[in-house]
């Protein structure tokens, strides 16, 4: 709350809304701060789970489902009399069940999880098939993070609702998504709230730029530089979960580079001339720092107003021989290292726009329409931006432009952002069950055996529900066109398997003029 | 790290019919496993996207008649699974992937030198269709194709049967009692490919462990012996226990055996409609052990119910196999027209049915006989139903000059003499050239 009261709001009041970015969890996941977890795994046959690194130990049950979820083979009782008992039978503890194909269906994580609760009702026990996305080896690690952190996390919560309603500010409270998209405090699951930072500085952007326009974000840190995309108006989504330290996870979120590289990069001598680090040590040279820096670059080019310029010359001096220590050969460092800053951001650009474009098509009406190339331009925001500009307008060959207020981008974007929304539909009207990837829900379907227009009605309805679960208003949402996959047996159509999904993709509430 | 590239592509919005085996369901399952394992995080796995192949790359393959631009089915599903194969082949020549997967639908490995139309599914023959691009574009010049789909590649067999730097090797169930109906130990290659076709009919009922013998001491020792540079295995999956056209008793780890003896640079999905109790295990168990993992844990839910032929029936019936094959001598007919070129030309006639629409093609395939060569091959091919021809005229790869002067006069003498033909395209292989003319339009370079 510090922060807060440093911004010194006449009329907190009136305020009528927070957004909270967090790191809390970030954090405690990289610094191994995560709370033991037991996790058991129906891990069926298949691909043996050991040929996936696992960060953390789990115990495999027997108990199989299929892709239809249809039980394969029912779990052993005995095993779990044997194995699970002793050992969770008295005290509290954190057990996660997560079944391969349990997405499908969830009879065995419920069979387990309801013999638990019975032999030790102090149990705090999660399921995996809530994050309903296919991937048995993310769902599993997902569920274990979510479960691990959540502690941490309520605490954090709730301490935070308490101090504000202190202040007797009304105004709900959301937490920022990885994918750009924000929740009620409550509601969020606390491993989404993770890469909430990089979101925030692509929302920042948002707020800038046209509402269709294509672009490049690129968000100069002091040590790290986050770069995005935004296609039409869309920031791109990366194609799959986010990877935090050695989990590999089911968490959607934007697609973001970030490389170590940023304005109080350390710059070392080399043979060659000079190495930029992926560290810092200590401020700039010409702010009282004691090595050289991309900083003292712009400084000693006249890039940038901040900063003594005398320093920055005898900063960036300490890198040549003293033969070379002339102002031409100066000139010429100082290019050469904006240069390579450059580099490494167009690097990560081209990376990143491969990934789009790389994206994989299962349809034959996706490979024959492919992603338009887009006339780009480029955004760039944070404390290393001002000096970049001209050396990324060279490199990348777009029009450029600062962004305003690049200095607290990531709040600005934090303020500005907006609910996102996702209900994916799997329906197989012969097994007669419907799922929910997003909230794993999993139910009967009664309709048709070859529904059509029912479906659309069906899935609306779903989404109703669950954005009012969530608390946020849904208006026009994005419409992906149905799959439809007659299921043939014998050469008759017996049912069919439907897809579809709706979505709210992540935005901003409104533009800022500058 | 020994990287395995996987190009997967379902054709999810595609089919041949709202009930027919190849539709959208097909490789619906199989997504769901692959997906579930989690088998793109595999380190070593790496996924790439489809692309459209051009209709030039077709046509370096094969002739589409009577002609290209307006080939009677649409070809995009069929052009986008051969350039998936193209793009996942160049990605293994140039050492980014150490071998891959195309699993992309619908197969193509009855699809022939002269193509009129669908037929057994298929349309155009992907791993022909890369062969001949790896060959043009990257100078690889011996590549064996390994067929361990049910039904006898006769498609392949086609378009390679006179090719003496392409083997191909079909393992299939007996044609006498499955389509095509081809694929006899007597079919052993064209005069300037003697032995260069190698064809293994095994009897209904053969399963994991007589398939595996037959690869270890036949196909096995055949490929070595060849030493090509580059393997390719047409991997349909149709001789699993549970699949509805064929009657083999092959397992998914029996399918994860196979690959893991040929060790193909390349596999590539063919047939296999047991969508639901085979394909999910046996593309799992394929992609494993490309990727050297272990695969002995996949296991399809159903149980193997039908009686096996062991190995001791089995192995008889291989010996006798084989010295039948050893003793087949090549037997071919001298037969030439008036226009054709100096030299020895072979003759052989043959007739294709296309069981997708129903109709018969009638062929006359003419061959070179060359000691310098694979020999210019020129083969005149027409609908039963229709009085106009179309030629095929191909300078193999390496062609020797009297091969290549051979083909330019026959190639001249089409477009001027012959008033029933109606197109005819000439495959340049030695300088990568193809050219398509047809009678009222006249001549164009693809």
């Amino acid at each position: 709350m510090d922060a807060f009261d440093e911004l010194k709001i006449s009329d907190e009041q009136a305020l009528n809304h927070i957004t909270v970015s967090t790191s809390l969890v970030t954090n405690a996941i990289l610094q191994n701060q995560v709370h033991p977890v037991r996790m058991l795994l129906f891990s069926g046959n298949g691909m043996r789970a050991d040929a996936l690194p696992w960060p953390v130990s789990y115990l495999e049950l027997s108990g199989e489902m299929d892709f239809r979820g249809r039980e394969i083979e029912p779990p052993d009782l005995r095993e779990w009399e044997n194995f699970l008992t002793p050992d969770l039978r008295e005290n509290p503890a954190l057990v996660v069940i997560v079944g391969k194909f349990s997405h499908r269906n969830s009879l065995h994580e419920e069979q387990l999880a309801s013999y638990l609760r019975g032999i030790n009702p102090a149990l705090s026990i999660a399921l995996g098939h809530v994050w309903g996305q296919a991937n048995f080896y993310r769902r599993s690690l997902t569920t274990y993070l979510n479960l691990g952190v959540s502690n941490l996390y309520y605490k954090f919560a709730q301490q935070l609702q308490s101090a504000v309603s202190l202040r007797k500010i009304l105004a709900p409270i959301s937490i920022l998504k990885a994918d750009g998209g924000i929740l009620p405090i409550s509601k969020i699951r606390p491993i989404e709230s993770i890469y909430s930072g990089p979101a925030a500085s692509i929302l920042a952007a948002l707020t800038q730029i046209e509402s269709t326009a294509s672009s490049i974000i690129v968000d100069i840190g002091g040590t790290t530089t986050d770069i995005g995309l935004v296609l039409s108006g869309v920031p791109l989504l990366s194609s799959k979960g986010a990877q935090i330290g050695p989990y590999s996870t089911l968490v959607r979120s934007l697609a973001v580079r970030s490389i170590p590289v940023g304005g109080d990069s350390a710059i070392h001598a080399s043979e060659q001339g000079f190495v930029l680090e992926s560290y810092r040590l200590g401020t700039a040279y010409c702010l009282g720092g004691n090595v050289p820096t991309p900083t003292d670059a712009m400084r000693y080019l006249g890039l940038i107003d901040y900063g003594n310029e005398r320093l920055a010359e005898e900063g960036l001096a300490s890198i040549l021989p003293m033969e070379r220590q002339t102002p031409e050969f100066l000139q010429e460092l100082a290019t050469a290292i904006i240069d390579t800053v450059a580099e490494r951001i167009a690097e990560a650009v081209v990376s990143l726009k491969q990934e789009w474009q790389e994206e994989p098509a299962y349809k034959v009406w996706e490979v024959l329409h492919p992603h338009e190339v887009h006339a780009f331009n480029t955004l760039v925001s944070g404390g290393g931006a001002r000096g970049m500009i001209k050396a990324l307008e060279k490199r990348l060959k777009t029009p450029i432009r600062l962004g305003a207020f690049p200095e607290v981008s990531n709040a600005l974007g934090a303020a500005m952002a907006r609910p996102t929304f996702d209900c994916t539909l799997h329906l197989d009207t012969y097994m007669r069950r419907y799922r929910v990837e997003e909230t794993g829900e999993q139910g009967k379907w009664s309709g048709p055996l070859r529904p059509y227009r029912e479906v659309e009605g069906f899935l609306d309805n779903l989404a109703q529900q669950q954005a009012t679960f969530y608390g946020i208003k849904i208006g026009d949402l994005a419409k992906e066109p149905f799959d439809f996959f007659p299921i043939v047996q014998g050469y008759k159509t017996v049912g069919q398997i439907v897809r579809g999904a709706v979505h709210l993709r992540s935005g901003v509430v409104g533009r800022i003029h500058v | 790290m020994k990287r395995t590239g996987i190009l997967f592509f379902p054709a999810f919005d595609w089919s041949l019919g709202d009930t027919h085996p190849e539709r959208e369901e097909r490789l619906l399952y199989t997504q769901e496993q692959l997906f579930e394992e989690g088998i793109l995080d595999l380190p070593q796995i790496k996924q790439y996207s489809p692309r459209v192949a051009s209709l030039r790359e077709g046509l370096r393959a094969q002739a589409l008649l009577p002609n290209p631009e307006a080939f009677s089915d649409s070809l995009d599903a069929h052009l986008i699974a051969a350039g998936s194969a193209i793009l996942l082949g160049e990605a293994r020549v140039r050492g980014d992937i150490a071998n891959g997967f195309v699993l992309a639908r619908p197969p193509g490995h009855h699809s022939g030198a002269t193509v009129w139309g669908n037929r057994g599914f298929c349309t155009l023959n992907y791993e022909a269709i890369l062969v001949n691009h790896l060959r043009a574009r990257f100078g690889i010049e011996k590549i064996a194709i390994v067929d361990t789909d049910v039904h006898h590649g006769d498609g392949t067999q086609d378009i390679f049967y006179h090719d003496p730097n392409v083997l191909f090797i079909s393992l299939h169930q007996d044609g006498r009692t499955i389509f095509p109906g081809s694929g006899f130990v007597n079919e052993k290659g064209g005069p300037n490919a003697w032995d260069q076709t190698l064809n293994i009919p095994l009897p209904p009922g053969t399963g994991d462990e007589g398939y595996h013998y037959v690869l270890e001491n036949w196909v096995l020792p055949r490929l070595q012996a060849f030493a090509p540079e580059l393997i390719i295995n047409s991997a349909g999956q149709d001789n699993h226990f549970t699949d509805p056209l064929g009657a083999m008793n092959l397992t998914a780890n029996g399918y994860g055996r196979i690959t893991e003896l040929l060790q193909p640079d390349l596999a590539v999905l063919e047939g296999g409609y047991s969508i639901e109790g085979a394909l999910p295990y046996v593309n799992l168990a394929i992609l494993l052990a490309l990727a050297g993992e272990d695969y002995h844990h996949v296991r399809e839910p159903q149980k193997l119910a039908r009686p096996v032929l062991n190995l001791a029936t089995l192995k008889p019936y291989i010996q006798e196999l084989k010295k039948q094959h050893l003793g087949i001598k090549p037997r071919f007919t001298t037969q030439s027209k008036a226009s054709f070129p100096k030299g020895n030309w072979m003759y052989s006639p043959r007739s294709v049915y296309y069981d997708t629409k129903g109709f018969q093609e009638t062929r006359h395939d003419y061959i070179r006989e060359c000691s310098h060569c694979a020999g210019t091959v020129y083969i005149e091919s027409s609908r039963l139903s229709s009085p106009q021809k179309s030629i095929l005229v191909r300078i193999p790869f390496q062609a020797c000059p009297d091969c290549e002067q051979a083909g330019y006069d026959l190639w001249d003498h089409l477009q001027h003499h012959i008033e029933d033909t109606e197109s005819g395209l000439l495959q340049n292989q030695l300088h990568d050239k193809l050219s398509f003319w047809n009678s009222k339009e006249g001549l164009r370079e693809f």
